[in-house]
């Protein structure tokens, strides 16, 4: 296991384009929406969660974008296959090198532009937590997209991992209302932490399914 | 039947106090989005049958529910939009179950471009089968969560149980629709079927047999 | 000493039959070569042996569950944005790390173990992938096409490298359309039945 993710995280930190892309894509958004609103106009901190949101959905979606394709383009997933016969370990170690190489990150930069948009200073901790737990359920259901997509491109992986992806959106919103009215953080915290190591532990069961009949 | 159903509703059926005569979608819309869920769930069914027990009927009978799903899903959707703009002023609104029916709608779309999307159809059956699977328990999930959200759309106006909050008069056709439309659903269903198992089979002995 | 059987092998894709009642062994320190047409079903062959693509009928016997294969498939299983150096601690640790370096000299690639795997010649990195696998302590070796994109001189040390794993009791199963100087046994799938 721990070979795994000395594996994994040594190729992703070879991979440039494939983590920074994310973050960049991440700070480009934040700072380009409040750019291209009038900002004396509207209360932006009662809104700016919402971009937080959108452009933590959509980095997840650019991160994990190819995330077992060049596995698969190149062979290595069946020399993986033969070696161990399945796919559970690696798509575990996989997930949760790219949660702390890709996701940590974003949700630092998440919480950091909260916190420059008019959210309380103490409760950076808790916006930083938040997008954690959400990072981690949107890759594993990103994940699962691009399982299934493995060499067919984004769209594919849109359609099935986007409905999948919307309650975790809901959960994330409702997660941050209870912030800003101080109410109820600690229920929906535990209930996306309960949910994110379950969808943890099954996620990459069914994703190592479905990456064995593609090799099939 | 579903003539019957429809021609009852939209031409004998009181009006509605409230919302005058544009509830008569209701004819069309009601069934539909019943039957968008239905079909999912039986998808749902077949997709386990085909995961546990490889019964490859079962996946081609996902293979042809899944366009009419998605057919007639739009149509609840569409129907619903043009209800809404009479009575709720809006055709579209982000509530708890509008949004769930355009992600089922997504959904048979991810289902049909999934399977479309390979050459090799068996390989092309079990991934189709494993989304459709996680689809199923994804619906309930989103109902849920959507329901977070305050709501616009009425409350289901049947229950099975118990007295219904929409008059005889109304509820006779509708029944009557809902009934009509799963039957036109199910001939459908066996049309299409048909043709696409011949399709598969088209080498097997027992087709070339009766050609 | 047995390795596998292969016993009644059908295997058809979409309904179209590639082989039909196939059956043969697999010895250790033995050879067999595959031939056939381009689309006669070596590479699937090969793949069902290794337990990746299962056929349609038929058995695979493995008389040994610790069986130690290496495979080299259609793709390199290298990855071209890391240098051979890296692409090999990747797959080696410890010793077997120090041997997979002494390949690098074998196949003369020392001078470009630094670069980007990407920058490498298709022969180059085709002989990285060798490496990957004869480095490897293993049993049985089932090569896809390893001669393809060796010049002639490479192809003659891969020649003897092979040899040598087969004295050193391995089993190879490979599939060619140049006979390799080796002495195996010959299965032809014949041309691509129409």
């Amino acid at each position: 296991m721990l070979s795994f993710i000395k594996a994994e995280s040594f190729k992703l930190s070879k991979k440039l384009k494939s983590w920074l892309g994310p973050l960049l894509v991440m700070v480009l958004v934040l700072i380009a929406f409040p750019l291209s609103i009038d900002i004396s106009q509207y209360d932006l901190d009662k809104f700016y969660f919402s971009i937080i949101i959108v452009s933590l959905l959509m980095t997840a979606f650019v991160a994990t974008e190819g995330m077992f394709e060049e596995d698969f383009e190149d062979g290595s997933l069946e020399q993986e296959f033969l070696k161990e016969k399945d796919f559970y370990k690696l798509v575990i170690s996989k997930i949760f090198v790219y949660v702390c190489l890709i996701g940590i990150p974003i949700a630092f930069i998440g919480a950091l532009f909260s916190f420059a948009n008019g959210v309380a200073v103490d409760s950076f901790g808790k916006v930083f937590l938040l997008l954690i737990l959400s990072n981690l359920l949107l890759f594993n259901l990103f994940a699962f997209g691009n399982a299934l997509s493995i060499n067919k491109g984004a769209m594919l992986g849109v359609l099935s991992s986007l409905p999948l992806a919307l309650p975790v959106i809901i959960l994330l919103g409702r997660a941050i209302r209870s912030i800003q009215y101080e109410d109820g953080f600690f229920a929906v915290t535990t209930l996306m932490v309960g949910i994110g190591l379950m969808v943890s532990a099954i996620m990459p069961l069914i994703i190592s399914v479905a990456l064995k009949t593609h090799i099939d | 039947m579903l003539l019957l159903g429809w021609i009852w509703g939209l031409l004998f059926a009181p009006q509605d106090a409230v919302q005058g005569n544009s509830y008569r979608i209701i004819f069309l819309h009601v069934p539909s989005v019943i039957f968008a869920e239905l079909i999912y769930f039986f998808m749902a069914v077949c997709a386990l049958m085909h995961l546990v027990w490889r019964v490859k009927l079962a996946a081609y009978l996902i293979k042809s529910a899944a366009p009419i799903g998605a057919m007639i899903t739009f149509i609840g959707l569409f129907s619903g939009s043009i209800w809404g703009i009479p009575t709720w002023g809006t055709w579209w609104q982000w509530d708890a179950r509008i949004t769930s029916t355009l992600i089922l709608f997504i959904m048979y779309l991810g289902v049909l471009t999934l399977h479309g999307s390979f050459s090799n159809l068996e390989k092309a059956d079990r991934l189709m089968s494993i989304l459709v699977i996680i689809g199923v328990v994804n619906i309930p999930i989103i109902k849920k969560s959507v329901d977070w959200w305050s709501t616009l759309h009425q409350p289901a106006s049947i229950s099975v149980s118990g007295s219904s909050s929409i008059d005889p008069s109304m509820l006779y056709p509708l029944l009557i629709s809902i009934i009509g439309l799963g039957f036109t659903l199910i001939s459908l269903g066996i049309l299409s079927s048909r043709s696409y198992i011949l399709s598969r089979e088209k080498n097997k002995k027992w087709v070339l047999m009766h050609v | 000493m047995k390795l596998f059987s292969v016993q009644n092998i059908t295997y058809s894709i979409n309904e179209n039959k590639l082989f039909h009642n196939l059956s043969f062994e697999i010895n250790s320190g033995e050879g067999l070569h595959i031939k056939g047409g381009n689309g006669s079903g070596k590479s699937t062959l090969l793949r069902i042996i290794l337990g990746i693509t299962s056929p349609s009928k038929g058995l695979i016997q493995s008389y040994d569950q610790d069986l130690k294969i290496s495979y080299l498939g259609h793709k390199n299983a290298i990855k071209n944005y890391l240098t051979p150096i890296e692409n090999l601690e990747l797959l080696f640790s410890g010793d077997d790390l120090n041997v997979a370096f002494e390949w690098l000299n074998k196949f003369g690639l020392s001078h470009v173990q630094d670069e980007l795997t990407a920058s490498l010649s298709f022969g180059q990195q085709k002989k990285l992938a060798l490496i990957r696998v004869l480095a490897q302590s293993s049993d049985l070796l089932i090569l896809d096409e390893p001669f393809v994109g060796l010049d002639q001189a490479t192809a003659d040390q891969l020649n003897s490298f092979l040899a040598q794993k087969i004295s050193q009791n391995a089993g190879l199963i490979l599939t060619s359309h140049i006979t390799p100087m080796i002495d195996c046994a010959v299965l032809d799938l014949g041309a691509k039945n129409a």
